[in-house]
């Protein structure tokens, strides 16, 4: 199968007070047709900046390095007349904040037409009627009289069906999914995640699925990139991370889901101390100073991603050691 | 929304009282005397005394004031000490004047002032938006009177390329429409430069932030184009504030029309103003204050109105 995306070496910087520091530090996964990608870490590992990278959505203060393959083309190189026709048409994005991604002054049915009118040579009149169907198709009741609402009208998970339904309506290859439940009521979040899942099948659309949640990445997702302060540490299969995850941070994260059924009412493990903030990245692993497990090595080397099983693999010195007796 | 323009006029009368009373009580104490400038060289205590009873203002202030407002519930706004002409009659001659430097002027500084703070905003802190705002602080510190004054002396004096002043050169036999304008041209462009400078001060840091927000993004990340996206998404959300300013510049220009009209002797409202209040002739002191108390009025409706329109979040009850 081949790849829909193929990101390779990807590294952002940003100036801050005019030095360049680095979000996100040689990145690379790809994603095939139909597959569902988890981009897991917690906030500020530059799992957001990744994706934003990708549709070269970010401010002009940032500086990109590496390659996005898409359909035979680096995404980096292209003009920006080149990266409009791909944006909303054949890689497209949905946000975190669905109560402020709408534009408030336009209606639904406007903002959901323009989408079409961008990159299908169709009428306004042909562009209402897929809207309808869109919206229809996205579990809107009442689409017809929901076109003509503003998004003030509407609720948080409805709005962001909304945004799914603009997300869909070219019938993009790839579909970016920036936290698309963190803002959603626990309920809503499981409709918001069914229905994307849905139209994962329907579409044959593959899926960028960027969150802080194991539960949603258990949910939906093939398989997994942990992502610790800007660089992958583990990349596997779903059940090769929560079954067997190699990368100490990867456990941590795993230890801190609460369990309903455990036998005896154990505390929750927090992993202790912080991120490490962008303008101080510690040398060598950047989770040293958190991992129970560390070893001197780890505070002056970084470890490559090596590979433990098919498809698997972690960004941790204990894999060197591990392999060295065997 | 029908409701709730009825509702805004009739909140509106009381303030409108409030307007005309401190007017005509301000008048009143100031010093000067209209019997005395009226009589001129032909001055006595008699004849002064005469005129002042003839004129009513011989009776209590408060006499006068109720005289005065019977009349303007009746439409009649008085009669010109000076002119001897109803002052209805003396504003709808001078209005059409004003209004057309004004329209020009707020129309022209809206679209300028939309435009150059959108393309300051979106190139924030580059050369552009720096020379830009160095242009802008110069012509907002800078007094109506003083920049009109400078135009005629370049324009009119120095280059000779338009008239320094009236509506038509009255030398010519047949003026025309050419000629008339030319005679608007300059009092429109002071009006024009004093007002664009800080309204585009305004559209730069409100289209400023609404590129911040996340619609824009996604916008973006629809394919739309940048020029979309500053002029579809990001400006729809961010012209309330001038629309505010588009209210409220109305009675301001009308006003700030005064001294330009003053300088290019251009027979408008704020001429006719200028020339009643240095000759005491109340009534249409009086008569313009009212028309402006109205258009000022009558101008934050309309904002209001707009309001309702750009954003639907904004609803009338």
């Amino acid at each position: 199968m081949s790849h829909v995306i193929d990101v390779e070496s990807l590294s952002v910087e940003f100036n801050i007070n005019n030095q360049f520091f680095k979000a996100v530090r040689d990145v690379s996964f790809y994603i095939d047709s139909g597959e569902t990608l988890g981009l897991v870490g917690e906030s500020g590992c530059g799992k957001s900046v990744t994706s934003l990278a990708i549709l070269q959505l970010l401010t002009k203060s940032a500086r990109i390095h590496g390659q996005v393959q898409y359909g035979g083309n680096d995404l980096l190189l292209l003009g920006s007349d080149q990266m409009r026709k791909i944006r909303g048409n054949e890689i497209s994005m949905i946000f975190q904040e669905p109560m402020t991604s709408l534009n408030p002054v336009y209606t639904i049915g406007a903002q959901i037409a323009e989408a079409l009118l961008l990159h299908k040579n169709i009428s306004r009149k042909e562009a209402n009627r897929l809207a309808v169907e869109l919206l229809h198709k996205v579990g809107i009741p009442r689409p017809n009289e929901i076109l003509k609402d503003y998004p003030h009208q509407l609720s948080g998970g409805m709005r962001q069906r909304v945004m799914i339904s603009i997300a869909m309506s070219c019938n993009p290859k790839l579909l970016i999914a920036d936290e698309p439940t963190t803002a959603l009521d626990v309920t809503i979040q499981a409709q918001i995640l069914e229905l994307m899942r849905q139209i994962s099948d329907d579409f044959n659309t593959s899926i960028l699925m960027i969150t802080h949640d194991l539960g949603v990445v258990a949910e939906t997702c093939d398989r997994v990139a942990v992502m610790y302060a800007g660089r992958i540490v583990e990349q596997g299969k779903v059940d090769d991370i929560f079954f067997h995850p190699q990368h100490p941070y990867t456990k941590g994260l795993l230890n801190a889901i609460p369990k309903i059924d455990a036998e005896t009412k154990r505390r929750l493990e927090p992993i202790s101390g912080n991120v490490p903030s962008l303008t101080r990245m510690p040398a060598g692993c950047a989770f040293a100073p958190r991992c129970p497990m560390v070893m001197d090595k780890c505070r002056t080397d970084l470890p490559d991603l090596i590979p433990i099983d098919d498809g698997h693999y972690s960004r941790c010195w204990l894999n060197n050691l591990k392999e060295d007796s065997q | 929304m029908l409701k709730f323009i009825v509702r805004r006029i009739l909140q509106s009368i009381p303030t409108l009282l409030g307007i005309t009373l401190i007017s005509f009580m301000m008048i009143h104490i100031a010093p000067g005397n209209p019997a005395r400038l009226l009589l001129g060289n032909h001055y006595t205590v008699e004849r002064a005394a005469a005129l002042t009873k003839e004129l009513g203002l011989n009776k209590p202030i408060w006499e006068q004031y109720f005289i005065w407002l019977g009349n303007i519930l009746h439409g009649n706004l008085g009669q010109s000490y000076v002119y001897n002409e109803p002052v209805t009659s003396l504003i709808l001659q001078a209005l059409p004047h004003t209004l057309i430097i004004v329209a020009v002027a707020v129309l022209a500084a809206h679209l300028f002032a939309v435009f150059i703070g959108s393309i300051q905003a979106y190139y924030k802190d580059t050369w552009f938006d720096q020379v830009a705002t160095v242009v802008n602080y110069f012509l907002y510190s800078m007094p109506s009177f003083w920049l009109g004054v400078l135009l005629i002396i370049f324009f009119s004096i120095t280059l000779g390329w338009l008239p320094s002043g009236g509506i038509v050169n009255n030398q010519l036999s047949n003026p025309g429409f050419g000629d008339w304008v030319r005679h608007l041209i300059l009092p429109s462009a002071t009006l024009f430069l004093v007002s664009v400078a800080a309204w585009a001060r305004y559209m730069r840091s409100s289209m400023w932030n609404a590129l911040l927000q996340d619609y824009v993004r996604t916008a973006r990340m629809k394919g739309a184009s940048e020029f979309r996206v500053v002029f579809v998404h990001a400006l729809r959300n961010s012209i309330l504030p001038l629309i505010t300013l588009f209210g409220l510049s109305l009675p301001i220009l009308l006003s700030g029309a005064l001294f330009v009209e003053e300088i290019f002797n251009y027979p408008g409202m704020g001429l006719l103003f200028w020339d009643a209040v240095m000759s005491r002739d109340y009534p249409i002191i009086m008569g313009v204050t009212v028309f402006i108390g109205v258009v000022t009025l009558v101008g934050n409706l309309i904002a209001d109105i707009l309001y309702g329109i750009v954003d639907p979040r904004i609803q009338y009850k």
